[in-house]
């Protein structure tokens, strides 16, 4: 309610101002003299006691530091089950006109977050494992490698550094079409080229038995007292020389501990938890037998378990 | 000698390099064996890899693999790869003048066949040496200590991949105690690594 100039009546009139449409009436002839007017009255009230999840002050997901404006933009999502052979909607046709330089980076940290998940792994080894793509990106010279294979390369990497190691056949399993080999290979050349850049900084311990004993054996189903027991074994093992992977030598000492156990676990069964081949594990066994009694914690098997083992 | 200054001998007369005085360095003639040697040559003339891989005897040519024709020969038993441009690889010799002698037969053959070669910038590229230490080596502690030098993924290879850092000589080295020296191109390289590594390994024997 005011008073303003109305062109139609050529005098001051009283204008009403309706809020629902944001618009100003002239009261006597129904001219409206301002529309699409902006309320800047307070958009919601916070009261003192009520804190609640939402604090509507933030809006969108955290900021990214390693994407060039942080995070900002909007994404069109692709409609669910709509998809034909083009984007459905003309403005995901708009969004993905490809202008925004982050594209890759932001398709490659998607990869890596699906890998992740299926492994299981925490939110810190997915981050590291972006910071470790994003500088690896940063050189150009990564352009003709496979893509996958970098990708999976970089959480391996990052599995490594944050000090629980998954092995290449693990990350095999997840990354789609990479072989152990072109991993492999990847990991060398980031290795490379991140000491290139930061002198002599990549800091990766060598793997031992002990680090995915405990994922194995709850991948098998064992009791508490079994896994301690191969815990131990696997500790006392590294003493002595058995040239084999450490992966074998785990999957070895697990098929020991079970077969000392009440359950015993089939070589296949083994062999599909732990990644190694029956035969191999045939193999690791036999280097371990001459030195099992020593290896074996004797609160776990007596000497008579021991001699009941089946000689290889 | 090598021998004297093993003994800490006050007339050494040359100044020889400080590993050499080291209590645990080689003795005299304790040197590793020449495996193989990689060698390029330009034959300096454009070649027909189709009318060699026909007519040369032992040729084996699969464009679809590989754009060059191997041919091997039994004395030196080595391999050659050629290139239509004219170069040649001569792979497998055991030592550097048999692998110029071998470079020199195969380039013997290419000429039987009609073709105006020359022996242009015959050049060693590549020798690889190996040595048995007898002793197994423990590659976890040599790892651990020597990080900045050594590569040793028993996942991916079985071998402790060192890298020196004066030169770019590789040397892997298997717990068995047997290692492999690779990437020089000159014979006193390969003796200067095995001496610089020759310590190294000393202290991580494995056995008792």
């Amino acid at each position: 309610m005011g008073d303003a100039f109305c062109s139609d009546c050529k005098r001051q009139t009283e204008v009403v101002f309706d809020h629902s449409a944001g618009d100003t009436v002239c009261s006597e002839c129904g001219l409206v003299l301002e529309s699409h007017s902006i309320d800047e009255t307070s958009e919601w009230r916070t009261f003192a006691n009520e804190s609640g999840d939402n604090d509507p002050v933030r809006v969108g997901g955290p900021t990214n530091p390693l994407l060039a404006d942080g995070g900002l933009s909007t994404v069109i999502a692709k409609p669910n089950g709509a998809s034909g052979e083009f984007l459905s909607s003309s403005l995901g046709r708009w969004q993905n006109r490809g202008s925004n330089p982050d594209r890759g980076l932001i398709l490659a940290f998607k990869t890596i977050a699906t890998m992740s998940d299926r492994l299981g792994l925490v939110a810190t080894i997915k981050d590291r494992a972006n910071e470790i793509y994003k500088k690896v990106e940063d050189q150009k010279s990564s352009r003709g490698r496979n893509q996958d294979a970098l990708l999976a390369a970089c959480l391996y990497i990052a599995c490594r550094q944050e000090d629980k190691p998954r092995t290449v056949k693990e990350i095999c399993s997840v990354a789609n079409g990479a072989t152990k080999k072109e991993i492999g290979r990847a990991k060398e050349y980031i290795v490379k080229q991140l000491g290139l850049e930061t002198g002599q900084s990549v800091e990766m311990g060598t793997i031992h038995a002990g680090d995915f004993m405990r994922r194995f054996c709850s991948n098998l189903g064992m009791n508490n007292q079994a896994v301690k027991a191969a815990q131990e074994a696997v500790q006392k093992s590294e003493e002595f020389d058995i040239r084999r992977s450490p992966i074998s030598i785990a999957a070895a000492v697990i098929y020991i501990i079970t077969q000392l156990s009440d359950d015993k676990k089939p070589l296949r069964d083994i062999s599909l938890a732990t990644g190694v081949a029956e035969g191999t594990i045939r193999n690791s066994y036999k280097d371990l037998y001459p030195h099992v009694s020593k290896i074996m914690p004797n609160w776990y098997a007596k000497e008579e378990d021991l001699k009941n083992l089946s000689s290889p | 000698m090598a021998a004297d200054t093993v003994f800490g001998s006050s007339h050494v007369l040359d100044s020889s390099s400080s590993t050499s005085s080291h209590p645990l360095s080689p003795g005299a003639g304790v040197v590793p064996a020449i495996e193989n040697v990689v060698s390029t040559v330009n034959l300096g003339c454009t070649l027909d890899l189709k009318a060699i891989a026909l007519h040369a005897p032992n040729a084996e040519y699969n464009p679809k693999r590989l754009a060059a024709v191997m041919i091997r020969i039994k004395e030196p038993k080595t391999t050659a790869l050629i290139f239509s441009s004219g170069k040649m690889v001569c792979t497998g010799a055991k030592s550097e003048q048999q692998s110029r002698l071998a470079a020199r037969k195969h380039a013997r053959i290419i000429q039987k066949l009609g073709f105006d070669v020359k022996f242009n910038g015959f050049k060693i590229q590549n020798i690889v040496a190996a040595y048995d230490f007898t002793f197994p080596i423990n590659l976890i502690r040599l790892a651990n200590s020597h990080f900045k030098f050594s590569v040793y993924e028993p996942e991916l290879f079985p071998g402790l991949i060192y890298r020196m850092k004066q030169s770019k000589i590789m040397v892997q080295v298997f717990s068995s105690g047997k290692i492999a020296i690779a990437g020089a191109q000159k014979r006193d390289e390969i003796l200067k690594a095995f001496e610089n590594i020759y310590p190294i390994l000393m202290s991580f024997r494995a056995d008792k």
